[in-house]
C-alpha cells in the first residue's frame, strides 16, 4: 500500500493516517481503495456504460451512485447517504461528455469507525480518477465533530463520536474550494457550523495534495 | 405564445425572468410561499394534520398502538415515521415499493425529527410494553419541498396526540387501557425544514416549486429550530460558497419562526 500518511502540520488539524492504492479490482474502468484510520471503503467505476431506457438523459449521463454496507442488504437508513454520494460525483463528473450512457460507482463499506461518507466520497473520487472519465473537478470530503464542551475535532474516530452533540461532513471541489455536499447529525450553532466549515476545509487542502501525490505515483499505469 | 416559449425552452424562460429578479408565479428569488396548517383533519387517527405549500399537500396521520420495546432498548418506545409518494401527485412515481426519493425522504425526516420526542415517555412498562407511534405522512400533490411539508405536517399533528392511560399487570401480563382519560404527548424541539434550490448554479431560489426544482442544479435543505441548527442537508450539485450557505440559513431561521407561530395558531384555533 502506498504509504501516504497525512499527518498535519500542526495539532489544529490532524486528519487520521489516509492510505489509499488504485487499480485494486480488475473488472471495473476505475477502483480505489481508501483507509482513513480505522475506516476503509472500497469503491469502482463502471462506465460510459448502457444505459436503461426509463433512465437515459438525452444531453448528459446518468450517474448511479450504489452504496453497500458491510453486511446484509441496503436499508431505508443508507438510502440519504447513497443520494449524497450519487449527486456529488453527478456534480464532479463532466456528464455531457457522455450523453445517453450510465456511469456507475458502486461503494461498498469495509469498515466503519467514524466519518464513513467521508470516506466513501474519497474512495469514490480516487476512482473516477483511476478510470479517466472527464471531470469538472475532484471532491475531497471531511468529517468532522462538536464535542460537548463546543469544541471541533476533525476526522473523529469511533471512541471519540460517543461524546460528540454532532457531526458533520462536508465535501470541498478542488478549483473554488466550494462546498458541494453538507451533510449533518446532531444540533449545533451557526457559529459552530462556520467554524467546522473552515476547518475542514483547511483539512480538505490535505487530502487534495495527497490525490496529487497518487496520481504522480501511478500516472505511468493511469489510462 | 408564452406558454409555448416555456414548453420549447424552460430554462431560458427561467433565465428571462430571473433577470428582472423574479420568478414566473411572481414571487422575489428569496420569498417564499404561502403555509397552511390544519389539524385534526382525520377523526380517526391519534393526531393528524394538513399542510400546504403553495400546491405542495401533505396530509399526516399518527396511529398509536402498543407493542413490545426492543430488547436492547426496554425502556424506549417507538416513532415510525414514514413519507408516502403515491403515484397521484406527481407523474413521477409509479405504484409499487416506494422510491428511491421517498426513502431518502423518510430517512431525512426522522433524522431530522428524532429528538422531538422522549422515547422514553412512551413506555409504559419496562421492557414489556410501549406505545409505536406510527407516523405516515402521504404527499397528494408534489410540487416542490415535499420534505418541508412532511416535517411541518409531522410538528402539528404530534402535538395534536392525545395517549391514552395505560396499566400494565405484571402478573396477567395484560395491559388495561382506559380511554377516557388522555394525555398529551409532550414534544421537546419544534424543528421547521426550509428548501432551496440553485439555478445557473449561482441563483438561490427559496421554497422552490416543483418545476423550479426539476430545472435546478443543485437542492439544499436547511432544518432550524429557534437559534439551534438541525441540518444542513446539501446532497451534492453545484457547489456553493460559504455566504450563500449563510444567507440560506439566516432567511431558514425567519421561515422557521413564521412557521411555528403559524402551527401554535392552528392548535389553538381547535377545540381538542
Amino acid at each position: 500500500m502506498a504509504d501516504m500518511s497525512g499527518q498535519a502540520s500542526g495539532e489544529d488539524h490532524k486528519l487520521r493516517p489516509f492510505y489509499c492504492e488504485l487499480n485494486v479490482l480488475s473488472r471495473p474502468d476505475g477502483s480505489a481503495i481508501v483507509t482513513q484510520g480505522e475506516t476503509a471503503a472500497i469503491a469502482g467505476v463502471y462506465g460510459p456504460i448502457e444505459v436503461k431506457p426509463n433512465k437515459i438523459h438525452i444531453e448528459k449521463a446518468t450517474v448511479e451512485g450504489i452504496y453497500r454496507p458491510k453486511s446484509g442488504l441496503p436499508c431505508v437508513s443508507d438510502r440519504l447517504c447513497e443520494t449524497t454520494l450519487q449527486n456529488t460525483f453527478e456534480a464532479a463528473v463532466l456528464t455531457s461528455q457522455y450523453p445517453r450512457t450510465l456511469i456507475s460507482i458502486s461503494v461498498q463499506e469495509m469498515q466503519d469507525s467514524g466519518g464513513l461518507l467521508a470516506c466513501a466520497i474519497n474512495a469514490g473520487c480516487l476512482a473516477l480518477m483511476n478510470s479517466g472519465l472527464s471531470m469538472k473537478f475532484l471532491v475531497a470530503a471531511v468529517h468532522c465533530m462538536i464535542n460537548k464542551t463546543g469544541e471541533v475535532i476533525l476526522d473523529p474516530d469511533n471512541k471519540q463520536l460517543k461524546d460528540s452533540c454532532a457531526s458533520l461532513m462536508f465535501a470541498f471541489d478542488n478549483v473554488d474550494k466550494n462546498i458541494v455536499s453538507s451533510s449533518t447529525h446532531g444540533r449545533f450553532t451557526e457559529a459552530q457550523y462556520q467554524e467546522a466549515l473552515l476547518r475542514c476545509r483547511t483539512a480538505s487542502t490535505e487530502i487534495f495534495q495527497l490525490y496529487r501525490d497518487m496520481v504522480k505515483k501511478y500516472a505511468p499505469t493511469m489510462g | 405564445m408564452a406558454a409555448q416559449y416555456k414548453t420549447i425552452h424552460p430554462v431560458k424562460y427561467y433565465r428571462d425572468f430571473l433577470a428582472h429578479d423574479l420568478r414566473p408565479d411572481g414571487r422575489s428569488p428569496d420569498k417564499t410561499r404561502n403555509v397552511t396548517v390544519n389539524v385534526n383533519s382525520i377523526s380517526t387517527a391519534d393526531g393528524s394534520s394538513t399542510v400546504r405549500i403553495g400546491n405542495t399537500t401533505v396530509i399526516c396521520g399518527i396511529k398509536a398502538e402498543l407493542g413490545k420495546p426492543k430488547p436492547d432498548e426496554p425502556e424506549c418506545g417507538f416513532m415510525v415515521p414514514n413519507v408516502e409518494l403515491p403515484p397521484l401527485c406527481s407523474p413521477l412515481f409509479r405504484p409499487g415499493p416506494p422510491s428511491e426519493e421517498a426513502q431518502a425522504m423518510t430517512c431525512f425526516v426522522s433524522q431530522a425529527t428524532s429528538d422531538m420526542v422522549d422515547l422514553k415517555e412512551l413506555c409504559v412498562s419496562t421492557d414489556n410494553l410501549a406505545w409505536v407511534l406510527h407516523i405516515d405522512m402521504i404527499c397528494l400533490d408534489y410540487d416542490g419541498c415535499v420534505q418541508d411539508a412532511c416535517l411541518i405536517a409531522l410538528s402539528a399533528a404530534l402535538r395534536t396526540v392525545k395517549l391514552p392511560k395505560v396499566e400494565y399487570d405484571a402478573e396477567t401480563k395484560l395491559p388495561s387501557v382506559s380511554l377516557d382519560e388522555r394525555a398529551d404527548l409532550h414534544v421537546k424541539s419544534s424543528p421547521v425544514s426550509t428548501s432551496f434550490a440553485v439555478f445557473d448554479d449561482e441563483i438561490i431560489l427559496s421554497d422552490p416549486t416543483g418545476e423550479e426544482e426539476n430545472l435546478s442544479s443543485a437542492k439544499l435543505s436547511v432544518v432550524t429550530d429557534g437559534e439551534v441548527i438541525l441540518s444542513v442537508h446539501k446532497p451534492g450539485g453545484s457547489a456553493l460558497s460559504e455566504t450563500q450557505l449563510q444567507d440560506c440559513i439566516s432567511v431558514a431561521k425567519d421561515r422557521a419562526n413564521l412557521v411555528n407561530e403559524l402551527i401554535n395558531v392552528a392548535l389553538s384555533s381547535v377545540d381538542r
